[in-house]
Parts: structure tokens; C-alpha cells; sequence
């Protein structure tokens, strides 16, 4: 059974070419203007999948809200921010609201078809109980690139996508500088080189929120970031 | 030069006005002597007149009286000739009594003279009646001959004078006391008093003693016998009493002016003061307001006052509200202006991916490919143009750490020798560690752009300059590079927004000005600072950024 996209955006320009893109994925797609529209729907059945902008019509918070009442409905309904807005403050309240990620309209569509089907595939990992695994560990960090979950000293830690992504290229090649262009390469990214360091910070965060003394990443200033080697504490 | 006043200066200069108060009153002080004076010569007068009337007709009195030596003050050297003229008190002071001491001295002078027989007798005696202190009565013949005197024309105590009189008294010269009352032959021969009394008419006359040190006022009256003038009363008086109540007029009057003038001196002064401090403060706020840079930082405070000044400080208020309000306006449109181009930003891509994945021939594949270099290029454009806004928004959330420069430095150039493979770097730096306080990210992203910058400006083959050095105020970094001067009316420009002296360069890499003035923020956050010179030898530039020590 096809899986079911909901986007809701208001830019029917927008709206439609993502929608052509989905189905010629083989997704059904639903799209919605705006946020009463959107909600009604859901209420009836939930999509597999939400797109949803932030400034809908006439709702600057439109999609803000339309995330937490979703987020209401279905805790593991996998729900993507797809929004001009990329200020770090945007990108935190998304997140903070429940959000799987946070995406900026300058993304490329190939771009956007991976991130929706690895959002996918977390959750079907997640539901099928022990599936293949995929895992990456670095002294008490263990990754599973499958399911895309992170345990740090056997505690899990939540990361979206993009950070996932930014955390396994780094630990993959302990000690190896990646650079900015690197990262946001291998996580799928087009973002200004600023917020890679805001995505940087929440990572350490969300680690430091497990582990007080959380101190992998390493920053290189001017090249980038590395996973430390184990035993090299520098 | 033009004179700068301050207004306090001004108004106290206005205030000077005041003066014309204590002129006015010494000119009234002035008038008043004139009269006292006037009305002093009328009473002498009359006082004459009353001696005279007494002596009229009585011939043997004045027969009797043999020509009579002048009597001379025993200090006095010069012999006062003649004259007969008694003491009269002149209307001034009758406030004074006539003391008793002052008839010794006159009796003595009348006693000499009644030696010469019972007419001087009688007529000493009749002096003596209307004699008063500091008043003389002389009474002559017609030959000018001094027939009997009596009283004394100075005081018999000298008045102790008050500590405040002696304070003035190089202002107001108190009565002379110790004057020369000695008259010469002058005194008589030429009198006009005495010479129009002698032809029948009773006259006055002013006159200054022989020293100059007293002014003496007498009048004379003729003494009849039938009808011919057998001599004349002669009464004298300093102007003393009058010298003594204008001075105390002129005490009082200068007491009162400069009690007033001080008064008003102090209420002016501290309007002056409360008037300026207001537009001083006014023209500090204002001055405040706006940075060196332009920018308009703290708004005024409307003042209530319902004065002009705050008229001006309401209208300063929301000249610069609305100033700040265009400001903010025009600094925020290229970061909502790169929002609101990235929908249809997003719509041509998103279009253009579909149309490459519905299948383009080789042909038309060509121009979706050129269509996505420049829409790449527009997306790099817009998010430039958020990137300051976006930087200074995160700097009032940016979390404040103490690292060391030098380490970041090193890191940073390490980076770029990779990154500008072309380009040579020499580094030299400062004894690790230089702690300054704020954001290690930030100062690599200052680096970066003003490194960029550099690198472009530099002349082919031609290192990159990069120093760390530890000063008295703080830590120097310094990024030169050999190449073109500053264009001299760009220097104070260069690190605002949207600025660029780069010549537009046709398909290249956009510059829109931000990357000095994304420096100048991150500075700036470090409670440092920026500026941009021209290299000594004047084959380069150096972009200078200083930065305070951490605490």
C-alpha cells in the first residue's frame, strides 16, 4: 500500500511541484492550503508523512500550531518542516514542538525524496521490532544507521535526521577534520555555513543533556569539526 | 575666533544690568546732598542772621571792640587773621547735642578777647548764647577786623567707626576730622559772604579748608547801625553732618544693592545652570543616540516640560523615533527581502528538478543546467543578504566563553592554507595564551571574512599577513595584504552594510558588502573594535580589529 503524504503549504506553485514529485515517487500525496483545511482532514485519517510549512495564508504561526495538534494526535507520525523561514530561532521552536526535522525551501528535491524516505525507514525500523541493523560504534557512542538511532553509554539520544547524519560522518573517521562543506554534503544539507555551527551546538547539547561530560566534538576553527579519537584527548 | 560664551556666562553678563541699580541710587544720594547742602547754607544763614539782629544797633559793641589779634589754634602755625563768627548749628544736626566740653576751648578764646574790654565781653557772651557744637560765629568790623569768635568747627569726640564702615572706607571716604581749621586772611579778604554782608546783603559761600581735607560752608550777615553796616556775623560749619548721613545713605544703599544683586546673581545663576544642564543633557541624549557609525541606538526620553526646551526634546524624541524606525526599515529589507524572494526561489527550482525528472532531451538539458547555476547563485545572493541580520540575532542569544586567540588564530590559518591552496599565509603571532572573552565560532567567522577579503585584494604571489600581538589595551589582531590602497572617502564606510569597493566583476562570486560589516558585529560583540588603514609603505591595507582583554 502506498504511503500517504500530507503537505500543507500555501504556495500552490510550491505545493503542486512537491506533490508531483512525491507521486512520481510512488507516494499518495494530499495537499492542503492552509492550517483549519489540513486539520479537518487529519481528524478523519492521518497521513503517513506531513510537509508542513510554517506561515500559512494568513498565519505566520500557522504551521507551529498545525505541528503540536498533529503531534497530539500521533506521537511517531513523522512530521518535516519545510519553510523559507531559517533563522535559528525558527529552527528550535519547530524542533522543539515535536518535529522529525527542519528543512529550508533551498533544498533539492533529490534531497528532499531522501530525507522523506529515511524518515520512513526510521519508522518502519522502529515498528518491525529487531530488524537488520546497521551499527557504528565509537567507544560508548553507538549509532544505527538502519534505524537511524544514537545511544550515547547505552542511553538513546534524540536527534533529527540532519543532526544524524552530521554526527555519523563525523564519528565514522575518528580524528579526520570534516569541514563544513563535508557536512553539509553527507547530511543532505543546503544551509549557510552559519548554521552548521547552531546544528553543531544542539548536538553537544542533546549529548550533554545525557552525559555532563560530553566533549567528542571538536571544533578545528577555520576547517571544521572532528569526532575525537578514543584515547586522544587534545 | 568667534568668542564661545556659555549660556550661564551670557546671563551673568545680562545680570550686569543690575548695576545700573546702585547708579541710580548714588545719583539720588547725590541730588539729597545737594539739598542738605542747600538747606545747610540756609540755616547758617539764618543763624547769622539771628546773631546779626541781635548786634544791630548797638554800636558800642562793636566800637569797643579794639582790633582784636586773631585767635590762633595753638597747632596751627599759620595765625588765622581775623574774624568774629560763631558756631551755628546747621539744621543737619540738631540730632547732635551740644556737648559741654566744647565750650572750654571757645571760652578761652572768648576770655582772651574780652581782655580788651566790657563790649568784647559782652559780645563773647552773646556769642557764646548762640554758639553750637562744631558751628563757629566770627563777627567782624568793617575793617575786616575779627571782633569775637566762638565754638569750634571740629568734633569734641571723634565717632568710633563700626567695623563695617572701616571696611568701606576705601570706598567711601568718611569725614575728615582732623581737617585744617585755621582760615587765612583769603578766608575774609576775598569772602564773598563776608563782602556782600559788608555792603548789606546777608550771602553764603562754600569753600575746602587750606588742606583740602574738609569742606566748610559759611554765610555772613551784615550788622546794622541805622542805616550803615558796621560789620558782619560770620557762622561757619563743615559739611561733615552732611558728608556723615550721605555716607550712611551710600552704606546702606551699597548693603542693599549687593544683598540684591547677590540675590539675584544666585536665582539667575541657577536658572542659567537648571537651563543649560537641561540642554546639555538634551544635546548628550541626542549625541547619544546616534553611534559613531550611524546607527540610532537609544531612543530620547520625550521631556514633559512644557517649556521650548521641551518642545525640542519631544520633537528631538520623534525626529529620532521615526528615524530609527526607517533605519530599522532599511536594515531589515535585505534580510525580508531575501525571505520573500525564497518562495519563488523555491517554486523555479522545485519546477526545474521536475522538469529534469520528467526527462529533458540532451538539448534542452543545457538550460536546465544553466537555469540551476544561476539559481544557485541567486539562493548563495539571498542568503547572504539575511546573514548579517541573521548574525545579529543570534549575537544578543550568543553565549559568552574566555578562549584563547592565539589557538583559534593558529586553527583558523592552519584552515586556510588549505583552503586558498594559491595563496601564502605568514602568521605571526603572540605567546599562546591571549584570553579575550566572547565566542571562539565568531571570531573564526571575523577571520574568515576579513582573510576572504584579504586574499581577493592581494597581489599575485604576495603573502597574507596575519598578527596576533599583545598590547597595553588589549589583544591586536591584524590581517594586511599587498595590493591596492584604500579609496580615501571609503575609509569610514567601509564597514557598514551593503559597502563594497570591489569593481563589479561580471559572472563572479556576488558581493554585496556585508562580510566588513558581519566583521564589524562580531568586533563589536567583543566589546572591540575595527578599522581599516592603508599599510606605512602604502602598498597594501591592513584591516586592524582590537579586542579587550577577557575580564
Amino acid at each position: 500500500m502506498a504511503k500517504t503524504i500530507a503537505i500543507v503549504e500555501d504556495d500552490p506553485a510550491i505545493r503542486a511541484n512537491y506533490a508531483d514529485a512525491f507521486r512520481r515517487q510512488g507516494y499518495d500525496v494530499v495537499t492542503f492550503a492552509n492550517r483549519p483545511e489540513a486539520l479537518a482532514a487529519f481528524k478523519v485519517r492521518l497521513p503517513n508523512l506531513a510537509v508542513i510549512d510554517i506561515g500559512l495564508g494568513d498565519e505566520p504561526e500557522g504551521g507551529f500550531e498545525l505541528c503540536r495538534a498533529l503531534r497530539g494526535m500521533s506521537a511517531r507520525l513523522p512530521i518535516l518542516f519545510l519553510s523559507a523561514r531559517d533563522s535559528d530561532f525558527d529552527i528550535v521552536s519547530g524542533l522543539r514542538l515535536g518535529a522529525d526535522d527542519y528543512l529550508t525551501k533551498d533544498i533539492s528535491l533529490p534531497h528532499l525524496l531522501a530525507r522523506i524516505a529515511a524518515l520512513f525507514r526510521r519508522v518502519e525500523a522502529l515498528s518491525e521490532g529487531p530488524p537488520e541493523e546497521e551499527i557504528l560504534e565509537r567507544g560508548p557512542l553507538r549509532l544505527d544507521a538502519k534505524r537511524f538511532t544514537v545511544a550515547w553509554a547505552g542511553r538513546p539520544v534524540e536527534l533529527t535526521l540532519t543532526e544524524f547524519w552530521m554526527v555519523h560522518t563525523l564519528a565514522k573517521f575518528p580524528g579526520h577534520v570534516k569541514d563544513r562543506d563535508q557536512l553539509m554534503r553527507d547530511a543532505q544539507l543546503v544551509v549557510d555555513e552559519g548554521t552548521i555551527t547552531s546544528h553543531i551546538k544542539r548536538i553537544r547539547r542533546k549529548f550533554q543533556a545525557v552525559d555532563g561530560g560530553f566533549d567528542q566534538i571538536d571544533t578545528v576553527y577555520g576547517m571544521g569539526y572532528r569526532w575525537k579519537a578514543d584515547g586522544v584527548e587534545t | 575666533m568667534a568668542l564661545k560664551l556659555s549660556l550661564r556666562v551670557k546671563l551673568a553678563l545680562v545680570s550686569l544690568v543690575l548695576l545700573v541699580l546702585p547708579w541710580a541710587g548714588y545719583r539720588y544720594v547725590v541730588e539729597m546732598e545737594r539739598f542738605l547742602l542747600g538747606s545747610q547754607e540756609q540755616a547758617l544763614l539764618a543763624t547769622a542772621k539771628a546773631v546779626a539782629t541781635a548786634l544791630h544797633e548797638r554800636p558800642r559793641l562793636m566800637r569797643l571792640s579794639a582790633p582784636l589779634r586773631a585767635p590762633q589754634p595753638p597747632p596751627e602755625p599759620s595765625p588765622a587773621v581775623e574774624a568774629g563768627a560763631s558756631d551755628l548749628a546747621a539744621a543737619t544736626e540738631a540730632e547732635k547735642p551740644a556737648p559741654v566740653e566744647t565750650a572750654v576751648p571757645i571760652a578761652v578764646e572768648i576770655g582772651h578777647a574780652s581782655e580788651h574790654g566790657n563790649g568784647d565781653k559782652d559780645l563773647a557772651e552773646l556769642l557764646r548764647g548762640a554758639q553750637r557744637s562744631q558751628a563757629r560765629l566770627w563777627v567782624v568790623n568793617r575793617e575786616l577786623k575779627i571782633l569775637a569768635v566762638a565754638g569750634s568747627l571740629k568734633p569734641a569726640t571723634a565717632e568710633a567707626a563700626s567695623p563695617l564702615r572701616r571696611a568701606l572706607s576705601w570706598l567711601i571716604q568718611p569725614p575728615a576730622v582732623d581737617f585744617d581749621d585755621a582760615f587765612d586772611e583769603d578766608v575774609l579778604a576775598n569772602g564773598r559772604e563776608v563782602t556782600a554782608a559788608l555792603l548789606g546783603a546777608g550771602a553764603s559761600r562754600v569753600r575746602n579748608t587750606a588742606d583740602g581735607r574738609a569742606v566748610i560752608v559759611s554765610a555772613a550777615y551784615p550788622i546794622w547801625a541805622g542805616d550803615n553796616v558796621v560789620g558782619a556775623v560770620v557762622a561757619e560749619e563743615t559739611t561733615n553732618p552732611i558728608l556723615t548721613v550721605r555716607n550712611e545713605a551710600l552704606e546702606r544703599l551699597l548693603v542693599l544693592t549687593l544683598t540684591v544683586f547677590a540675590a539675584v546673581a544666585v536665582v539667575l545663576l541657577g536658572f542659567a545652570s537648571r537651563l543649560s544642564g537641561r540642554i546639555r543633557r538634551l544635546r548628550d541624549e541626542a549625541e547619544g543616540a546616534i553611534d559613531a557609525s550611524g546607527r540610532i541606538g537609544r531612543l530620547l526620553t520625550a521631556s514633559k516640560a512644557g517649556d521650548e526646551i521641551g518642545d525640542l526634546s519631544r520633537s528631538f524624541s520623534t525626529v529620532l523615533t521615526r528615524l530609527a524606525q526607517h533605519h530599522t526599515y532599511l536594515e531589515s529589507l535585505a534580510s525580508r527581502l531575501s525571505h520573500e524572494l525564497r518562495t519563488p526561489v523555491a517554486v523555479v527550482r522545485s519546477s526545474l528538478e521536475n522538469l529534469r525528472m520528467e526527462g529533458v532531451g540532451e538539448a534542452a538539458g543545457v538550460y536546465v543546467d544553466r537555469a540551476e547555476d544561476g539559481l544557485n547563485r541567486l539562493s548563495r545572493i539571498l542568503s547572504r543578504m539575511a546573514e548579517a541580520t541573521r548574525l545579529e540575532a543570534s549575537l544578543v542569544t550568543q553565549e559568552r566563553e574566555s578562549y584563547d586567540l592565539v589557538r583559534v588564530v593558529g586553527d583558523c590559518v592552519e584552515g586556510y592554507r588549505l583552503a586558498y591552496p594559491g595563496q601564502a599565509f605568514v602568521l605571526e603571532s603572540a605567546a599562546s595564551p591571549l584570553k579575550i572573552g566572547g565566542s571562539p565560532d565568531l571570531i573564526a567567522q571575523l577571520l574568515d571574512k576579513l582573510v576572504a577579503n584579504a586574499v581577493d585584494f592581494s597581489e599575485t604571489g604576495a603573502p597574507v599577513r596575519i598578527e596576533v600581538a599583545a598590547t597595553a589595551e588589549g589583544v591586536r589582531l591584524c590581517v594586511a595584504n599587498r595590493g591596492p590602497r584604500l579609496p580615501a572617502d571609503m575609509a569610514g564606510k567601509l564597514f557598514e552594510s551593503m559597502v563594497s569597493v570591489r569593481p563589479a566583476a561580471a559572472g563572479g562570486e556576488p558581493h554585496l558588502g556585508l562580510g566588513l560589516y558581519v566583521a564589524r558585529l562580531i568586533a563589536e560583540f567583543h566589546g572591540g573594535g575595527i578599522r581599516a588603514e592603508n599599510l606605512p609603505a602604502g602598498d597594501g591595507v591592513a584591516i586592524v580589529v582590537t579586542l579587550p582583554y577577557s575580564p
